[in-house]
């Protein structure tokens, strides 16, 4: 008898022990620094179906909060504050396949938004609708991914589909709308060839949004400008044609190269295509203006991965982004064809850094250093807007186990962003007042110098004997702009793991 | 391995070649306007100013450099409203030479093509 409470005693203690070094090192896998040499490798499905030997799925209610003392960008408001409930999960269904999906739902408020009436600011830009009063605005985004990964011999197959929907809109005058749906499939493969996996995947988007504000105090009625860069807008319809839809898509393709074992070199090179049309509802869908936003992506890098994690790697970005309108010419019944279309705006962005890793048992360091670079120019009369910054990036991340069931993750990062160069040239003469105050504040804050300061902190309590754990995250950062103003962040969840 | 990095390069180059954005930098054109009296009558010399106003920025152009009855100018290609006012010297079919005032307007005309003319009839305000 005694015999038997022994075995079973010493049963259930390695069994406890295995169930939450599991989810541990399920949790460490899936969350770790160090994987961030691998994660532009994760948007091939492909890849990202044999990226993780552990499987991991969470469950978390958390809010995210941003406040700016003043506006860094205009359009993009004052802050946020956003609560939502996510459900992600990674799950190797045998050794030869896995599945992957998540899904999520935010609401809540963008603050103080001002010069744009238009969702999706950072991917339409500067082709957005636009008024000098904004406001608030309520969000809402529903997203669903789903993937699928497979190995057949020495080949690895994936594919995979994201789906985002948002709708954004104020409830007062200006009462901005946009709803948006954006699709995302991917296809992948992947393959062994010596001591290398080599894989390449090609991505498809679709994107539509249809845009429209509204005045219900017809004496608070004020001009929606269609935006066309640094200033400048298309007078003709502008004024009170305030209903207009962007169609747009695009292209990618993603290539990698890692190695199978735990050291050698690696590389990623991106190729990214996307055009949105913007155009008129009201005047029979005539095409006001083309943005073909096009994207070059390389990473090459070393790593060895032992009882020491060591990587040393450089990466490079730059991005054309290019504006043609549409010259519309004599209108036939609320028919307006377009004549010619002409290349007006240009952006060229460039980002490159270097870095390395460094990470022992239970920590992870980063270290970057770079330098970032943007040119917009309006073609005629011509504007020009230049800037260029060189930054550091240190960030860390620890693992401490405080008690048998109880683990905290730690992560802390440090910025600075010091201005290197800028330039202004605009015919501030021609330019009515509230055009010059808003570039006037753009080239301030996008030539000001930033330091940025964070933490967070995660602590997972495995729940008794299952692979059930609870989890509560709380983080904070402090962006400090030389223009004495700052912002801070603040994001909280809890949750559950399995 | 050497022939599947080559489909793939191949791949790749077919993607940047097809989804390169379309650029039009050419975007302006030199626009020939003409006044004609319509009448019997030839014109000598033009004073005046031309002012194209661009249909759809709004943005205006003016030149009072004419040589005989026509005025060149560079424009942005596009749609534009023409005003012309000023003072023509004409010489009439008795011979004698007279300077009248007058305007031309035309609410559209497109600028488009490379050197684009447009002739524009005369009203005399004298």
């Amino acid at each position: 008898m005694k015999r038997l409470i022994l075995f079973i005693l010493f049963f259930i203690t390695i069994k406890t022990g295995m169930m939450a070094s599991n989810a541990d090192s399920a949790l460490v896998e899936h969350t770790s620094l160090g994987r961030m040499t691998i994660m532009e490798a994760m948007r091939n499905p492909a890849l990202h179906g044999a990226g993780y030997r552990t499987s991991f799925s969470q469950l978390s209610l958390g809010i995210d909060l941003q406040r700016q003392s003043q506006a860094f960008v205009q359009e993009k408001g004052t802050g946020f504050t956003l609560p939502y409930i996510k459900v992600e999960t990674y799950h190797h269904l045998n050794v030869r396949s896995a599945v992957w999906g998540e899904a999520s739902y935010t609401t809540g408020k963008q603050h103080n938004v001002k010069w744009n009436s238009t969702s999706d600011y950072d991917l339409l830009q500067p082709y957005v609708l636009a008024d000098t009063a904004g406001g608030d605005t309520h969000r809402e985004r529903y997203t669903i991914s789903g993937g699928y990964a497979m190995h057949i011999n020495r080949w690895l197959l994936g594919a995979e589909m994201l789906v985002r929907a948002e709708q954004e809109y104020r409830d007062r005058d200006p009462r901005m709308r946009g709803v948006v749906t954006d699709l995302t499939l991917r296809l992948g493969g992947g393959s062994e060839f010596g001591r290398y996996r080599l894989g390449a995947a090609i991505e498809g988007n679709i994107y539509k949004q249809t845009n429209s504000v509204a005045f219900y105090r017809e004496e608070g009625v004020i001009p929606e400008y269609q935006m066309t860069g640094l200033g400048t807008e298309y007078s003709r319809f502008s004024g009170d044609k305030r209903s207009l839809y962007y169609d747009g898509g695009g292209v990618a393709l993603l290539l990698h190269l890692s190695p199978m074992g735990y050291s050698g070199a690696y590389g990623d090179i991106s190729l990214d295509q996307h055009r949105y049309h913007r155009k008129l509802a009201e005047y029979n869908s005539m095409p006001l203006t083309d943005l073909y936003n096009e994207h070059v992506g390389a990473t090459i890098g070393w790593k060895r991965e032992s009882k020491h994690r060591i990587a040393a790697f450089g990466h490079l970005d730059y991005t054309r982004r290019t504006g043609n309108e549409h010259v519309g010419g004599t209108s036939d019944a609320r028919y307006f064809p377009v004549i010619a279309c002409l290349t007006m705006y240009k952006q060229r962005l460039f980002d490159t850094h270097a870095g390395v890793l460094y990470g022992a048992d239970h920590w992870t360091a980063t270290l970057k250093a770079g330098y970032m670079s943007s040119t917009e120019e309006y073609v005629y009369p011509h504007r020009q807007m230049s800037h260029s910054h060189a930054y550091g990036r240190l960030q860390g991340q620890c693992f401490l186990r405080l008690a048998e069931k109880l683990l905290l993750t730690v992560d802390a990062h440090a910025a600075h962003y010091i201005s290197t160069g800028k330039k202004l040239s605009m015919p501030f003469a021609n330019m009515e007042a509230h055009f010059i105050q808003l570039i006037q504040r753009k080239h301030d804050y996008s030539t000001a110098n930033y330091t940025d300061l964070g933490a967070k902190v995660r602590a997972d309590l495995a729940w008794k004997q299952t692979r059930y754990g609870l989890f509560a995250e709380v983080g904070c950062a402090v962006t400090l702009c030389s223009m004495r103003e700052h912002e801070t962040m603040l994001q909280s969840s809890i949750g559950i793991t399995f | 391995m050497r022939s599947k990095i080559l489909y793939i390069s191949i791949v790749m180059w077919a993607l940047v070649v097809i989804s390169c954005a379309p650029v039009e930098d050419d975007i302006f054109t030199n626009a020939c306007v003409t006044v004609t009296t319509g009448e019997d009558m030839a014109i000598t010399r033009v004073q005046g100013q031309v002012r194209l106003t661009n249909v759809n920025t709004r943005q205006v152009v003016t030149s009072s450099d004419f040589e005989g009855a026509s005025v060149t100018v560079e424009l942005l290609r596009g749609a534009y409203q023409i005003d012309i006012e000023g003072v023509v010297t004409c010489r009439q079919s008795d011979g004698q030479t007279r300077a009248r005032q007058f305007r031309c307007q035309s609410d559209y005309a497109e600028f488009i093509r490379d050197d684009t003319s447009i002739s524009l009839n005369i009203i005399f305000l004298d």
